[in-house]
Parts: C-alpha cells; sequence; structure tokens
C-alpha cells in the first residue's frame, strides 16, 4: 500500500495521525504524477539516488544537511486487518516518528566510539525504484513517491536483513538545495525481520 | 532425549554450560514443560476497550484470539476450528461480533460460541449427530489478570496468577497502577532478532553491571544522564515472588523531589500518593530507589527511564515499556514491546513519554540496538561445540564458599518485600535460572483431549454402528465454559 493510499480514518494522512507529528507541514500533492522528462522530476530522483549513496556510506553528517529544520520522519508499525477495517497501521504506535532533534541524537551515537551495533559497520545497499514527482501549491515544496530496499550484512556469514518499504517524502527548495521536510515509511512487514533499526530508509 | 540432569545441577550453581543459549534439545524441553505450564502475558486489556475488540497473540506456536465479548469479559479463544482446524481469525487486531471460518463457514460469537453450522441438519443430521449446543472454540486452558495485564497458561491446574505473582505485585504496580485507571497500552512493535529468548529476560531482570559499558554512547549523546559506572553501583537489585528487577539510587529530597526528579509532573505524583501504600512511597521517598528494569519468570519484562527529550533543556520524560520475549526456536526470539502510560496522565506528558520510548527503547531504540547486538553474538557463539566446554560464571556477588559480597538490605534500610541488595549482582539472573531448572526437570502430564461434537463413550466406530470408539478423556466441550477472571 502506498503511503497516499493509506490516508485512514477520517481521510487524515499518517503523519497528521501521528503522536509527534504536530509540527510537521500538512501540504500535499496536486494532479498526476509528472513526466519523466520533467525537470522537477529529474531533480527529485537524483536528489533519492544521492541519498542513497550517503545513506549507504552511513554519511550522516552529510545526509542530515539535507533534513529541513521541521523535518517529520515517520515509519509507522504495520498490522494485519480485515479488508475493509479501514486502517492497516497499529494506532498511536510507530518504529521511528521523529523530529530534527531526535534525528540528530541517533546521528550523534553513531559518531561516538561505542555505538556497538554498528561497530563493524553494516554492508549497507539502498536499492530505490519506482520514484514519481507531483507538484505542491507550494512552487519550492514537491511531493516524491519511492520504493526502498535495504540490503544489510553484518559480520561473515550472518544472514543478511533485507526490508522493503514505500516511502513519500516532502521535499522543499531552499537556497542551497533540496531540503526532506517530511518522510513517511510504509514497511511492508508487520513484524520487522531485522535486528534493530540502526539504519535510515 | 539427552538427560540434562548435568545442565540444571551446574545452572543451579550459578555455573551456566553456554549452549543452553542455543541449544535445539534444550529448546524442545523448554516448549514442553516451561511454555507449556508457565503464566505468560499477552495483552492488556486497554488493547481490546470496546466489546468485540481484539488482538491475536501466540503462545509459541498457539494462536489466541484476546477478545472483549458483547457482556466485557476478557475472553482468549484457540484460533482454530473446530472442524477442520482454520484459523478462524487471521487480522491481528480488529473489532467483531463474530469470527466466521472461511473453509466451510462455521461461525463462531466472540466470546467463543458457535453460531453458525451451515446445514447441520442435512450434512450431520442435526444434533444426533454433532452436538452443537454448547459448543466453544477453546478457551485458554487458564486465564488471569493482574492490573489490566492478561496472561494464559496452558495448564488448566495452574494456581492461580496472583499467587504466582506473589510479592511483585507490589512492583508490578510501580509500572502499571500509578493512579487508579491504571495504564493504557499501545503498540506493539515486533521484531526477530537471531538471540536465545533467555538472555533479555535475565539482563532486563539484574543485569546493573552492562549499563555502563554497553550504553556508554547514550550518556555521550546527552540523552541520558544515569547511567555512568558510579550511579548504577548505587542502586539495588530485589526479588520478590516470581520476578526481580533493578533501581537506581536517588538524590537527597523529600517524596515529590524525588518523583519530580524522575520527570513526573506534580498532578501524576498526587494520584501515585493516593494509589500507592505506604511500604511503596517508601520504596521511593524514604529509601531513595526508583525502579529501572525487571523481568517476570519466564519471558516478560518491564522498563522504567527518564531520558532527556528536548533540545535546549535539562528535564528528563519518564517513560514505561512492557515486553515479551516471544521464542521462535532455540536461536530467534521475536521481541514484542509495548509502550505504556497511566491513563490519567496530562496529554502532554503521554506524548513526550511515548517520545522518550521511542528513542530508548523498541524497535529503533537507541539503548537497544546496543543490547540486542550483543545478545546475537552471545546467541552465534553458544552453537557450536566449545560452548559445550565452557561453564559461564553467573555467580556475580557471591564468595566462592558462597557468603554473600553484599547482605541484603534489612527491614529499617528498606521498604519493599523480597530481598534486595546494593550494587552489581546476579542473583535475580539466577533466581530465574533456577525457575527454569525446576521446570525443566518436571515432567509434563498428558493434557487432556477434547472431543467435539459427541458425548463421551458414545463414539460409533468409523466401521459402522455397534463397536464403540475410544472414550473420551474428557466432556469439557459440551459445556460453555466461563473463563475466570483474576485481580
Amino acid at each position: 500500500m502506498s503511503v497516499e493510499a493509506a490516508k485512514e480514518r477520517n481521510g487524515k494522512t499518517l503523519s497528521e495521525q501521528s503522536v509527534l507529528g504536530g509540527h510537521a507541514s500538512r501540504t500535499q500533492r496536486t494532479g498526476e504524477s509528472l513526466p519523466f522528462s520533467d525537470g522537477l522530476h529529474l531533480e527529485a530522483h537524483r536528489w533519492l539516488v544521492d541519498e542513497a549513496y550517503l545513506l549507504d556510506a552511513q554519511d550522516y553528517d552529510a545526509w542530515m544537511a539535507r533534513i529541513a529544520e521541521d523535518v517529520h520522519y515517520l515509519m509507522p508499525v504495520r498490522v494485519t486487518t480485515a479488508l475493509g477495517a479501514g486502517y492497516s497501521t497499529s494506532p498511536g504506535m510507530a518504529h521511528l516518528d521523529e523530529n530534527r532533534y531526535s534525528l540528530s541524537r541517533r546521528v550523534a551515537r553513531f559518531a561516538t566510539e561505542h555505538a556497538w551495533t554498528e561497530d563493524p559497520p553494516s554492508r549497507l545497499r539502498h536499492y530505490v525504484t519506482n520514484v514519481r514527482t507531483f507538484r505542491t501549491h507550494h512552487p519550492d515544496e514537491i511531493i516524491v513517491d519511492s520504493a526502498v530496499l535495504l540490503f544489510r550484512s553484518r559480520g561473515d556469514v550472518r544472514e543478511a536483513a533485507t526490508v522493503s518499504a514505500g516511502r513519500e517524502d516532502l521535499l522543499r527548495r531552499t537556497a542551497t538545495g533540496w531540503e526532506l521536510a517530511r518522510r513517511t515509511i510504509m514497511v511492508d512487514e508487520s513484524v520487522i525481520r531485522m535486528q534493530n533499526l540502526a539504519i535510515f530508509l | 532425549m539427552t538427560d540434562q540432569s548435568g545442565v540444571l545441577q551446574d545452572v543451579r550453581q550459578g555455573m551456566i554450560p553456554a549452549h543452553i543459549y542455543n541449544d535445539k534439545e534444550i529448546f524442545e524441553l523448554e516448549k514442553e514443560r516451561l511454555f507449556g505450564r508457565s503464566w505468560l502475558f499477552v495483552a492488556h486489556e486497554s488493547e481490546v476497550p470496546e466489546a468485540g475488540d481484539y488482538v491475536v497473540r501466540r503462545v509459541l506456536e498457539d494462536s489466541f484470539i484476546i477478545s472483549r465479548d458483547e457482556k466485557g469479559e476478557i475472553r482468549a479463544l484457540f484460533n482454530m476450528c473446530l472442524h477442520r482446524g482454520m484459523q478462524v481469525c487471521r487480522a491481528e487486531m480488529g473489532n467483531a461480533s463474530h469470527f466466521r471460518c472461511p473453509y466451510h463457514g462455521w461461525s463462531y460469537r466472540n466470546d467463543g460460541r458457535i453460531v453458525g453450522l451451515p446445514f447441520h441438519q442435512e450434512a450431520y443430521g442435526g444434533e444426533e449427530g454433532f452436538k452443537k449446543k454448547g459448543q466453544t472454540l477453546l478457551p485458554a486452558p487458564s486465564l488471569g489478570v493482574y492490573n489490566g495485564l492478561i496472561f494464559i497458561s496452558l495448564d488448566p491446574d495452574a494456581e492461580p496468577l496472583e499467587d504466582f505473582l506473589g510479592d511483585f505485585k507490589f512492583y508490578m504496580d510501580y509500572y502499571t497502577k500509578q493512579s487508579a485507571d491504571g495504564i493504557e497500552m499501545r503498540g506493539p512493535q515486533r521484531w526477530r532478532v537471531k538471540a536465545n529468548w533467555k538472555i533479555g529476560a535475565e539482563n532486563f531482570a539484574g543485569d546493573m553491571y552492562h549499563t555502563p559499558q554497553t550504553h556508554t554512547s547514550v550518556v555521550e549523546i546527552g540523552l541520558f544522564r544515569e547511567p555512568k559506572a558510579e550511579k548504577r553501583k548505587d542502586g539495588t537489585t530485589y526479588w520478590a515472588g516470581n520476578g526481580g528487577g533493578t533501581t537506581y539510587k536517588l538524590p537527597e529530597g523529600s517524596l515529590e523531589d524525588r518523583l519530580r526528579y524522575v520527570g513526573y509532573p506534580d498532578e501524576m505524583i498526587a494520584r501515585m500518593k493516593e494509589q500507592w501504600s505506604q511500604e511503596q512511597l517508601d520504596v521511593v521517598g524514604k529509601d531513595g530507589f526508583m525502579i529501572s528494569a525487571a523481568s517476570v519468570f519466564p519471558n516478560m519484562s518491564f522498563v522504567h527511564n527518564w531520558p532527556r527529550v528536548e533540545e535546549d533543556s535539562d528535564e528528563v520524560l519518564p517513560f514505561i515499556s512492557i515486553r515479551q520475549w516471544q521464542p521462535i526456536s532455540e536461536d530467534e526470539t521475536e521481541i514484542v514491546s509495548w509502550f505504556a502510560v497511566d491513563k490519567n496522565a496530562p496529554e502532554e506528558f503521554k506524548a513526550l513519554s511515548y517520545k522518550a520510548y521511542l528513542m530508548c527503547f523498541g524497535s529503533g531504540g537507541m539503548f537497544e540496538q546496543d543490547d540486542v547486538e550483543n545478545w546475537v553474538s552471545l546467541t552465534s557463539t553458544a552453537g557450536g561445540p566449545m560452548a559445550r566446554r565452557l561453564l559461564l560464571n553467573s555467580r556475580m556477588g557471591m564468595l566462592e564458599n558462597g557468603d554473600n559480597v553484599v547482605e541484603p538490605l534489612t527491614t529499617e534500610q528498606y521498604s519493599g518485600p523480597g530481598s534486595t541488595r546494593v550494587g552489581y549482582s546476579e542473583y535475580n539472573q539466577r533466581e530465574l535460572l533456577l525457575r527454569w531448572a525446576d521446570h525443566l526437570e518436571r515432567p509434563v502430564e498428558k493434557a487432556a483431549q477434547l472431543h467435539v461434537g459427541t458425548s463421551a463413550g458414545q463414539t460409533g466406530s468409523l466401521n459402522g454402528p455397534g463397536s464403540l470408539g475410544a472414550a473420551a478423556e474428557r466432556t469439557g466441550s459440551t459445556a460453555v465454559e466461563t473463563v475466570s477472571r483474576e485481580g
């Protein structure tokens, strides 16, 4: 299910429903997805691919430089519900429901010498695909949908872990480039098959 | 099956054969003799607040529907159709007046009673062939509730839940009864880790010793001010009833000062003072200790911590998490982790407490990330032949001759029940594993079988009338069983 399709209960977006998203931008998409030749789409696609390389390399300082002050970074908990139940995320619970401060603490922790879960570091590969871009009512804000598959390998022979998710991003143009102002991550599993979320999607 | 008496004997001496953390035969024994009869946490009443609400929870391979029926009673129903054994509920939460099996359409009320059996007359000859009246989805053999926490046991003769919890209830109240209305629970987050289930339960029960090493990073980034080595060893470990946990030493001050120190607002403190006994208040106000992590045997844990969650503020916010270490195999555990908060807490407190939980514990929590890395590594190493030669020393707090390094606090020094000591030790880990050894040593009796739709001793031969089939061992299927509630 895409993030857009997951407007649940009262037609509210997941960011609106979340416990800690009160500060988040409410900008929504307008119209059809842009042609793949559209300049905005090309910029958005490039931004996501560049971001994937930063996350693979765990270059989190460079990543944080692309995160807006008012960011809302949300990864709801998915639940299996009957068709027609009207929701597929756990009410009031997420895996991650972050603002810039909490993201900055996560990143700062990896910069210490005592974040054992990433020492030795994982080998990461973010595969980003199914990218499409939408205009919004703001000329400097666009909505970008994408699918992401993360491959994470730790140690020499441990079975690697993967996470599959759909994302909806709000990108905002600033004087220094595009910034991530809102991200909603619809993970495709109810039970995460990875030892922790010491990664970013 | 291999004789495990040597392993159990070593464990009772506080020497742990390392392979018990990754051993298929031991795990099979745990499934049968421990999880087959122990009280196990499954859900909280606040997860099913309205009639018809349900969640589906597992006890190892068995799926149970935890529902609130139309009369408001909590039910725990084995999620298996009485006819051909399909799961009658394949969602994990929702609201339903009935559960209908998708295979042949048998349907059941949310209290378990069968209501729909298509072509009962034509196919079975009505009640003469299949006694539909009074049939119900199998209820959990035992069900108990304390402070809204729902436990089930596969043992129909399990001792009452409150007797099992015993004096640990005193400590459970700090987490789940901060006001008369108790907690609301959100989640759970669920994720699977390649670690043995016992490691987490032991860690939460008493491992103050790991905090300054494993969790150095969260202090360095300003998230937490407590876990420095010199702070942690001033706290206590306590064991009471069938559970135990750890505390932090609080700075000098009144009860109110100390509850404010960990971030509780005055209105919540006022309700705690109304709710808790004098002894419960004295552990904080007089003795100066604040509960942190804890475990109830065998696989339920609690955590209470107070990180700094906002920029430009030195204030801390307390959170509570409740979790279950759900065994999947000898080397895999599903962590099922909920956020809990007092129902009467101010909304702003609830939101920030939730933020504190997400930052520290759960699938993305910054404390938890490093714990799991250690436990996965331990489990992996425990699987090989060398681990069978190594007895891990789990005797911290005891000299070789059995004398204590530190004596328990006296009733003058400490107001709570159980055995409580200041400083690092592994008494609680040993308490958990002693109970584990007791279970593994004791064979289980064969469970009674349930014959669906027939009267005991009246089952005709498959080859025709005249000869009697095996006598039913139990006739409970003909009566609607009311699930009892505790507490």
